[in-house]
């Protein structure tokens, strides 16, 4: 048994592979950004910032790109670091607040760079109690 | 070796149809022995991948420094008809032209010898590393066009370089094809206020001496000597990029049906190279490409002047050998079956290397091939290569782009301390600079393969001749 929502960084060579897990899809996606932005900044507090996210697409692996991409781009225009995600999951469409800081070279610098998200073995699997996916980042 | 792949030559291997279904050609990659205990599975098995895609001419191909990637292997190489054939950001990465470029300055090391901090410190301070950062300097969005059009010319002619840089660099810093509206408003508001940063992962700024000239021939016409201090930059088109290649992966992958493609992964989408979906990859790639050119410029430009002020030397006295990429689609003309026949050629964490005569390479070089440029990992040897004919036979006129990496980040945070490592690169002479010492342990050199071997067998194999070996000095890291 393990707890709801968690991910670990698997070992892959030349990028970063985090295996993220949750209870539901939405669950799933939180924590797959979470893991992201854990991996390009470390440690972040969630001070007043907000960003909306609404997004659809054909399929749940395509919808986490998206959602994943989004969240690089505003990231890298907007200077914000996000720690918590409420996501909310209704077949193919996504709605998300993420909630974050300002980017404080102090604190959030010296992280990995994340280039993309890969679609390559990108899977959402449902196991017995959760769904899980693993998913490569390109750094 | 992995049961089914056949030893055809000393250093080849071949990977044979049927060693995934649909495999169109076969495969054939270059590795020595040594260099095979590394070899992932899934990497030859994304080489048989790429065989799979319609219109692949001749071979799916991967250099020494194949390693396991996302659509394409990294290191590899694959030439598409452009009738029957396609594109595919799969086999371009999402850093469009991340590339290298190698400058050499009238200094020695004795000239430098109780400066390498101060030096260190002011490139740091003027190059912004890592993620986060900045630059210091901000275009419009009109200037933005013209950087994706123009690349490096863009920059010369606002005063960042001299007309000389603009021929040495590979497709003399621009290539054609461009379409700016193929780029979409979130990647030019990306790319904005990005031109002149490294980036971060393995990008880097390094000092080195010119330590062994093993070719001198070659090494006198590329202008470098025993002993130089030079300086070379790695880094790619930043945020623009990545935001283009994301954009057109998704409306490639959207169209798979529509050409009805077949393919194993779906980081392999691509379109036929005359489709619309695959004229607009094309055309934002070249724009991200040309923004690669001219950031890796201004960089440069900026370390001349750090240069020029600690040591008092000549702007023009730092000549730029060359700039060369390794994450790109062209359109080229090579040799099939005796007869010149444009191909679309994918290079994906591969280098063009031209051989003497061939089109496209500055007259000054036409008589040795065009350098080549092979980044080591922090702390190791890198290398200025030559191209060949038998690389215009063999490779489509292709070679290695770096080492090559052997442990994972997570392994390497568990097996080296930064600030250990800090200290002991120091130690052997080598100062680094970064935002935070756990940079340092991910990019540690026991991670990367060793580039001597890399190098070794592209040499042994004829499809580069080694120049010269370049050691570290000094390096800012992203």
């Amino acid at each position: 048994m393990y707890l709801t929502m968690s991910f670990e960084e698997l070992d892959h060579t030349a990028d970063v592979l985090i295996r993220v897990r949750g209870a539901t899809m939405s669950e799933v996606f939180s924590e797959a950004s979470r893991a992201m932005f854990h991996v390009m900044y470390g440690p972040c507090e969630d001070r007043g910032i907000m960003r909306q996210i609404t997004l659809d697409a054909e399929d749940p692996e395509s919808l986490l790109i998206d959602y994943l991409s989004e969240l690089l781009f505003i990231t890298d225009v907007e200077n914000i670091v996000f720690c918590t995600f409420d996501v909310d999951i209704r077949g193919t469409r996504l709605s998300a607040v993420a909630r974050g800081e300002p980017f404080d070279p102090a604190r959030h610098a010296g992280g990995a760079l994340i280039k993309g998200i890969s679609y390559f073995d990108l899977a959402i699997v449902k196991e017995k109690d959760a769904y899980v996916v693993d998913i490569i980042f390109d750094i | 070796m992995f049961e089914g792949i056949n030893k055809i030559g000393d250093l080849e291997w071949e990977v044979p149809v049927g060693y995934v279904p649909d495999m169109r050609v076969p495969g054939r990659f270059f590795l020595s022995e040594a260099l095979a205990e590394t070899l992932e599975e899934g990497a030859v098995r994304q080489l048989a991948n790429v065989a799979t895609l319609p219109g692949i001419v001749k071979h799916s191909l991967a250099m020494p420094d194949i390693h396991w990637g996302y659509g394409f292997p990294i290191g590899g190489v694959a030439a598409f008809d452009m009738a029957e054939g396609i594109i595919s950001p799969g086999g371009v990465g999402f850093d469009i032209n991340c590339g290298v470029r190698l400058i050499t300055t009238p200094l020695t090391e004795a000239d430098i010898a109780g400066k390498m901090r101060e030096l260190i410190e002011a490139l740091f301070s003027v190059v912004p590393t890592g993620v986060g950062t900045k630059s210091s300097m901000q275009v419009s969005n009109k200037e933005l066009a013209e950087v994706m059009v123009s690349g490096a010319r863009w920059a010369v002619e606002r005063g960042l370089g001299i007309p000389d840089d603009i021929i040495r660099c590979e497709d003399e810093g621009a290539m054609p094809g461009a379409e700016t509206g193929a780029v979409s408003a979130k990647a030019r508001q990306r790319g904005m206020p990005q031109i002149g940063t490294l980036g971060g992962g393995n990008h880097f700024l390094e000092i080195q001496v010119a330590e062994e000239i093993i070719d001198p021939e070659a090494a006198r016409v590329f202008g470098i000597t025993e002993g130089q201090i030079c300086f070379m930059i790695h880094c790619g088109s930043r945020g623009l990029g990545h935001q283009v290649a994301t954009d057109h992966l998704r409306v490639l992958e959207k169209s798979l049906g529509k050409y009805r493609i077949r393919i194993p992964d779906r980081q392999l989408a691509c379109a036929p190279i005359n489709s619309p979906e695959g004229r607009a990859y094309f055309g934002g790639m070249a724009c991200a490409a040309n923004y690669a050119w001219a950031n890796r410029q201004v960089i440069m430009h900026e370390a001349r002047k750090v240069f020029a002020k600690i040591f008092g030397i000549d702007y023009d006295d730092m000549r730029l050998i060359y700039d060369v990429a390794h994450n790109i689609a062209k359109f080229e003309h090579h040799d099939v079956g005796g007869a010149s026949k444009e191909v679309c050629v994918h290079r994906k964490g591969a280098t063009r290397a031209f051989g003497p005569g061939a089109p496209g390479i500055p007259s000054e070089y036409a008589t040795v091939g065009q350098p080549v440029l092979i980044p080591g990992s922090m702390g190791t040897s890198s290398y200025l290569l030559r191209g060949t004919t038998m690389a215009m036979q063999k490779t489509w006129g292709s070679t290695c782009h770096g080492a090559g990496r052997v442990l994972s980040r997570s392994k390497a945070k568990k097996e080296f301390r930064g600030r250990e490592l800090r200290e002991q690169l120091a130690k052997e002479g080598i100062l680094v600079r970064a935002h935070r010492d756990s940079v340092l342990a991910e990019e540690a050199p026991g991670v990367y393969k060793p580039s001597h071997e890399v190098v070794r067998v592209v040499h042994e194999t004829g499809i580069s001749g080694i120049v010269a070996r370049l050691e570290p000095l000094g390096v800012i890291k992203g």
